[in-house]
């Protein structure tokens, strides 16, 4: 437990210099949670647009898909708020600054992502709380003391499966020359795809992007909790060993990239 | 024009070195495809049309645009205010050439690269592997006519904002609001015609919808007459000059407030 703490703590630390330091740049936090919003935004509109001309999608009202997509949105932000330093790995390997991780007595994934917390995340928290609200009340939720513990718990599985995701994509930078933005544009582009139904995909696809590309767990299976906690699948309810099981699978996978990782020389 | 196209050439050799990074890209393009195909799929169950368009016409529609969006972010805004960021921008501007066409050459030789790995391949795929049917018709020649001019407006937007980074000497919130707005109103990810006819009609008139709705009408409806053809590039052709000569002036004034760190 003292070791969590001593974790907190430089955790803290590092946040609070790197949330002073991006306060200097008070207009770009104000363009950057707009740009945010708009991105954001811009999904609903299609959802709306789309069921302006079908009554649902794969049996899913747009209600329905309006809260998995507000659940997808909560799961990415921690993505957004503590994970976000993965997209500047390839600079770092690239011009060996990332020599300078392996020189301090701590964890060296928990270290490289202390070091940005990347406060755009604020908008994507701010608007998935307020479409969950929207949603849910539009669904005639009931929300009591179980069902918000029950959200925490899918909330943290899913945003562990949404980081993994990302932390997979940019560890590829340590074996690519050409450096993990392809990739990590790759895994983004299949996470948006998300909150749209598994259910849509037939045969192999469907196990592609259940147990491959898990992106069913970022939001799908997770919201069926709540939309429809009668027949969701069993895997919904798996979805928290999903979660540690492929986090630790991201783990693996940077750390031997830290291992065969062996600077510039410079 | 002879630096210009050295530019160009240089630039294309310069992305042949990171053609297998690019295979990801693209094997990200035939993924994307795969999720389209599927949704639509899902989308069509008991409609042959919706809002006058086939699920192959929408599918090929949609498909198209997910390649052509690679093809249309070459970055460019990113490119102008990475170079003020680092000071590298000062080189470019003590070279004799034009800032404008310099840039436009690199884009172009992104461009010319992106058409080999990317889009005819995706193509191929979309054609032989999905087997889209397309109808043949004279609306298929003014295609490659329709994206040349696409291009060259969405280069004109990038350019622009990449320019108010002279100003705001960040770019990550403008290039993202733009990437939201633009692929919303231009039919990038949802056709045009599916729009409320109220709201199309406004669409029409602004430049996004000239950059994916234009061409891409152009290969699900090859069969209209040569005038409309015709037309739609007039209006393609209308928004290059206007945004053109727009950052030519937005240029002259940017200039006037550059402030480049000593490199």
């Amino acid at each position: 437990m003292r070791t969590l703490r001593y974790y907190l703590k430089i955790y803290f630390r590092c946040a609070v210099q790197y949330v002073k330091a991006r306060m200097q740049y008070r207009d770009d936090f104000i363009i950057c949670s707009i740009g945010m919003a708009f991105s954001c935004v811009t999904t609903i509109f299609v959802f709306r647009i789309l069921f302006n001309t079908i009554p649902n999608l794969a049996g899913w009202s747009f209600d329905e898909i309006l809260f998995i997509y507000a659940f997808f949105l909560l799961s990415i932000t921690p993505v957004q708020f503590f994970v976000d330093n993965i997209w500047f790995l390839r600079y770092d390997i690239i011009s060996g600054a990332f020599i300078k991780y392996y020189l301090k007595p701590i964890n060296i994934l928990f270290y490289y992502m202390s070091e940005r917390v990347d406060v755009k995340g604020f908008s994507q928290l701010a608007l998935g709380v307020a479409t969950l609200i929207y949603a849910s009340s539009r669904l005639r939720m009931e929300w009591n003391l179980a069902r918000i513990l029950l959200m925490g718990i899918a909330w943290f599985s899913a945003s562990l499966v949404a980081m993994s995701i990302l932390i997979i994509a940019g560890s590829t930078g340590f074996w690519l020359f050409g450096g993990s933005l392809p990739v990590l544009n790759l895994a983004i582009k299949i996470r948006d795809f998300s909150p749209y139904p598994t259910t849509v995909f037939t045969g192999i696809f469907r196990i592609l992007f259940t147990y491959l590309i898990p992106i069913g767990f970022v939001a799908f299976y997770p919201a069926q909790l709540f939309l429809r906690p009668g027949t969701a699948p069993l895997l919904a309810y798996a979805s928290p060993l999903i979660g540690i099981g492929f986090f630790l699978l991201a783990y693996f996978i940077w750390s031997k990239g830290v291992d065969s990782y062996a600077g510039t020389g410079s | 024009m002879k630096p210009y196209l050295g530019t160009i050439k240089g630039t294309l050799i310069a992305w042949f070195i990171y053609r297998f990074s690019f295979f990801f890209t693209l094997a990200g393009n035939l993924l994307y495809m795969t999720l389209i195909f599927f949704l639509w799929k899902s989308i069509y169950s008991g409609a042959d049309t919706i809002h006058g368009m086939t699920f192959n016409q929408t599918f090929i529609y949609l498909a198209l645009a997910g390649s052509l969006f690679i093809l249309f972010t070459p970055g460019t805004d990113w490119t102008i205010s990475n170079r003020i960021i680092d000071g590298s921008l000062i080189v470019d501007l003590l070279k004799p050439v034009d800032f404008q066409i310099l840039t436009l050459a690199r884009t172009t030789g992104f461009g010319i690269f992106n058409v080999a790995v990317i889009t005819i391949p995706s193509l191929l795929v979309l054609f032989l592997g999905f087997r889209a049917d397309m109808k043949l018709g004279i609306g298929l020649l003014f295609f490659p006519i329709g994206i040349m001019l696409s291009f060259l407006i969405s280069f004109a937007i990038d350019f622009s904002l990449g320019l108010t980074s002279f100003y705001t000497e960040s770019i990550w919130g403008i290039s993202t609001t733009k990437t939201a707005i633009t692929s919303l109103l231009s039919g990038a990810l949802i056709p045009l015609p599916f729009f409320p006819q109220s709201v199309q009609n406004i669409l029409r008139l602004l430049p996004f919808q000239a950059i994916y709705n234009i061409p891409l009408s152009m290969v699900t409806s090859p069969n209209l007459s040569v005038l409309d053809y015709a037309r739609a590039l007039g209006v393609q052709v209308f928004w290059v000059v206007l945004l053109f000569a727009f950052c030519r002036w937005f240029y002259r004034r940017a200039f006037r407030v550059l402030t480049v760190s000593g490199g």
